[in-house]
């Protein structure tokens, strides 16, 4: 979904005579329309395979996708915190499941993944046969270890001003090192070459009273897996991840809409299954003569919307 | 050349050490010498010839570092600087001469900025190593050009005492009793019989001594295959000097990397300070490179870092540098690349990506993830750093290289055959059955809980992990996993267990033991997404 106004629109670009010479306020405005036309229709040719400059992204989770009018915005910065203390784990790879499909949109090979150490420390390092039995490719990932927030913020903001990466996802433990200005500056990076940032702060448990000049601000918790029954009535056997998703800002989002509403959302779903490179690994019931997403959709049905 | 170093701030000096169970001189300064002090001699004796000496204790480590750095220092001349312990260092100037103005102002610099810097230095030159070794400690002119005639050069050095030959005490003193002192004497006497009265090394240093038998000298560093370098006479040290001059001086390399096909993966910036002291900034690159700006960014990268330990002098430039010097410490072959703007954006773009990061963060920081075919789970995976690898970069994007992205895993061999297949035709692949679940993320050592268990060898069903209390809802499990037993002091097997909590989190626990012999333990190990 392409949006009628660009972002910000090239300002050293050479005028055309006409433009100085134009008298009323509407033929200006007509003028300018034109160029920027002129303009996006240039990037559009340089672009590899249907690919539009700024369009959004869609998650494929309809309930997501409204309230992000459409999805995430390329060159932009999205964050995500955990909801509660113990959610880092969820909210990280709620992160890995965002830069997963990123990646599958925008057709690119690599994801940079920058960790605080300690971030690293306290939640563990990323898994390489894990991500892989998430159906994530492992060898995708660039990742970049900072000794701290500082230089793991400075790492984002030159990983972002680079075309070639898919999504660079961040990771910081001291949140006290980002700031409004902090955000700004990778927000600057990312509009260079729309390359869209996730930062995920890790040592925050819940947001809302940062102000930052991010997108979008995901909050992000554990929620139950699809249980699957298992023999000799012991204890049933967990499915695969699931996660309860608020959406806690969205610049663009419709006015007036519930930040307070929380979405369920699951791994085995065709909103990421279609962007996982490698196929999923066997869950228990999931398979190929079990449709993805079954117990999901169950579980979301009875939910509500 | 040799050097001898010695205190400048006080005269009678000499540092001593216990040696064959006496106080000794090891070495003395000028005046101590002139009053016929000595080293090696009892500092008692010592004392009786001069009761004023003053005496330090020597410091083998401290002296040794100290001519290291000489050596480091000495690599502005030429880039082949070798030790020669205890008191020299060799330099190779083949062809480094004409730079200074000949080879008698390039002794004369040495020893000026040396004297400089407070040393005591004596500088000589000769056609071959021992010749310079010999001129600079027993001969009048120590300077022994190389377009010398074969007459002059067999007079000059003749002249020079047998002592001169590195020859050990006893030879020395046989030589000197059958009459013979300087190298003179025994040049033009038959070789056989004093060969076989004495020692047959004898005619092997007189030989080395005139560049008959090739002695090489070992560099204490490679010379790099390309450099470019500038010279100031005036020293520079503001920081923006430095990352101009470091910019111009890539430019030149750049030329002649280019002239050679070739570029650079490991480059080094040496910067010589005034005051002897030699920085070097090394960076390494993920690719062959020869483009002036991107390492001229590599380097800015490099003082960027250094400048959060020190916020005003990042270079602690000190009295100032008055030599920079870029050299390309490792290249490979380049081949001129195609411009294609049809292609997705840039590899090249990441590869500067990951030397950037590099320059800054270091090389190791930067890593890619690769399988090991292991199944003990801490060792399936290693990080590699990025630019190491040789397939740095990955596959160009599309759905058939995703496949191929180089994950060697038997579930991707069977995907990989059919990379032209779209990304729908190989998620129809199940992995393997019976593979065990995997965490996204795993702790770096395994920590320790407390467990609760309905039945003494069964699963838990609440753990206490880092003080929080988790009632388990949902458990899936064991999967045994034996250890490596071929190797020595394999730890226990391990049966993991995928566990899920009443709030929906997800872990990774396992039981480290076998219940019939150990003691079991529990772990919790990784975390599910």
């Amino acid at each position: 979904m392409s949006r009628a106004k660009p972002q910000s629109a090239p300002v050293s670009r050479p005028q055309p005579a006409s433009f100085r010479e134009s008298g009323t306020g509407s033929e200006r405005l007509r003028l300018l329309r034109s160029q920027i036309a002129g303009i996006e229709a240039a990037n559009l040719a340089m672009l590899p395979s249907g690919e539009t400059p700024r369009a959004r992204i869609p998650l494929g989770h309809t309930g997501l996708d409204r309230m992000l009018v459409g999805g995430l915005k390329p060159g932009a910065l999205h964050e995500i915190v955990a909801a509660r203390p113990g959610d880092h784990p969820a909210a990280a790879s709620f992160a890995l499941a965002l830069a997963t499909r990123l990646k599958a949109a925008r057709n690119r090979g690599s994801i940079v993944w920058i960790g605080e150490d300690f971030a690293g420390l306290e939640q563990g390092a990323l898994y390489g046969p894990g991500l892989a039995h998430h159906g994530i490719d492992p060898a995708c990932f660039l990742l970049v270890h900072a000794a701290s927030a500082k230089e793991a913020l400075w790492a984002m903001e030159e990983a972002l001003k680079c075309r070639a990466p898919a999504a660079v996802m961040g990771e910081i433990w001291t949140a006290k090192a980002y700031d409004l200005a902090a955000s700004r500056r990778l927000v600057l990076a990312a509009q260079k070459n729309a390359t869209p940032g996730l930062l995920f702060l890790a040592g925050l448990a819940g947001a809302d009273a940062l102000s930052s000049g991010a997108d979008t601000r995901f909050e992000v918790g554990a929620w139950p897996s699809a249980h699957l029954a298992s023999a000799a009535r012991r204890l049933p056997l967990p499915g695969s991840a699931a996660w309860s998703i608020r959406i806690a800002k969205a610049r663009a989002g419709p006015t007036g809409f519930d930040r307070d509403k929380v979405h369920p959302v699951f791994w085995t779903e065709a909103c990421f299954r279609d962007a996982l490179s490698l196929p999923l690994a066997a869950i228990p019931g999931d398979g190929p003569d079990h449709p993805a997403g079954e117990f999901g959709e169950a579980k979301r049905r009875a939910l509500g919307p | 050349m040799a050097k001898q170093s010695a205190e400048r701030l006080d005269h009678r000096l000499a540092t001593i050490a216990k040696i064959k169970n006496a106080q000794r001189l090891v070495a003395v300064d000028q005046e101590a010498a002139a009053r016929g002090l000595k080293p090696g001699m009892a500092l008692a004796d010592a004392r009786a010839i001069l009761p004023g000496l003053r005496c330090f204790a020597a410091d083998a480590a401290g002296e040794a570092a100290t001519l290291a750095a000489i050596a480091d220092w000495c690599r502005r001349f030429t880039p082949l600087a070798a030790l020669d312990p205890p008191d020299g260092v060799m330099l190779d100037i083949t062809g480094a001469a004409h730079l200074f103005g000949g080879e008698a102002k390039l002794l004369v610099e040495i020893e000026t900025r040396l004297a400089s810097q407070g040393f005591a230095a004596l500088a000589g030159l000769g056609p071959a190593p021992e010749a310079a070794w010999a001129l600079v400690r027993f001969g009048k002119d120590r300077l022994l050009p190389s377009d010398c005639a074969e007459q002059e050069i067999a007079r000059r050095l003749g002249a020079l005492p047998l002592a001169a030959l590195r020859l050990d005490e006893k030879t020395l003193a046989d030589l000197s009793q059958a009459g013979l002192r300087r190298i003179g004497d025994i040049l033009l006497r038959p070789r056989a019989p004093l060969a076989a009265r004495f020692s047959s090394s004898l005619f092997e240093r007189l030989d080395a001594l005139f560049g008959r038998l090739k002695t090489p000298i070992s560099p204490r560093f490679e010379a790099p295959a390309y450099l470019a370098e500038r010279r100031f006479a005036e020293p520079i040290s503001r920081r923006e000097c430095v990352e101009a001059t470091i910019f111009a001086l890539a430019q030149e390399l750049a030329q002649i990397l280019a002239r050679h096909g070739e570029g650079a993966r490991r480059l080094d910036v040496s910067l010589f300070g005034v005051d002897g002291t030699v920085k070097h900034m090394l960076a390494g690159t993920s690719r062959p490179l020869r483009d002036p700006k991107t390492i001229a960014r590599l380097f800015r990268e490099k003082i960027e870092a250094a400048s959060a330990s020190a916020e005003n002098d990042p270079l602690d430039a000190g009295f100032g540098f008055d030599v920079l010097r870029l050299s390309a410490l490792a290249v490979e072959r380049q081949d001129e690349e195609q411009a294609n703007w049809l292609a997705p954006a840039g590899t090249q773009d990441l590869a500067d990506l990951i030397d950037r990061l590099g320059a800054r963060l270091g090389l190791r920081r930067v890593t890619r993830l690769t399988l090991v075919d292991r199944h003990w789970p801490e060792f399936a995976v290693t990080a590699v750093p990025a630019s190491f690898s040789p397939s740095a970069i990955p596959p160009l994007q599309g759905e058939g290289g995703r496949a191929a992205a180089g994950w060697g895993t038997r579930r991707n061999a069977e995907s990989r055959r059919t990379p032209s297949d779209s990304g729908a035709a190989l998620r129809c692949h199940l992995p393997l059955a019976g593979e065990g679940h995997r965490p996204i993320r795993l702790l770096s050592r395994p920590e320790p809980i407390e467990t609760i268990a309905s039945v003494p060898d069964g699963p838990p069903v609440r753990f206490r992990w880092r003080r929080v209390l988790h009632e388990i809802a949902a458990i899936e499990g064991p999967e045994r996993i034996a250890p490596e037993w071929w190797k020595n002091e394999a730890p226990l097997t391990r049966d993991y267990f995928r566990a899920e909590d009443s709030e929906g989190r997800r872990f990774w626990l396992f039981r480290e033991g076998l219940y019939e012999t150990e003691r079991p333990r529990w772990f919790m190990h990784g975390l599910f997404a």
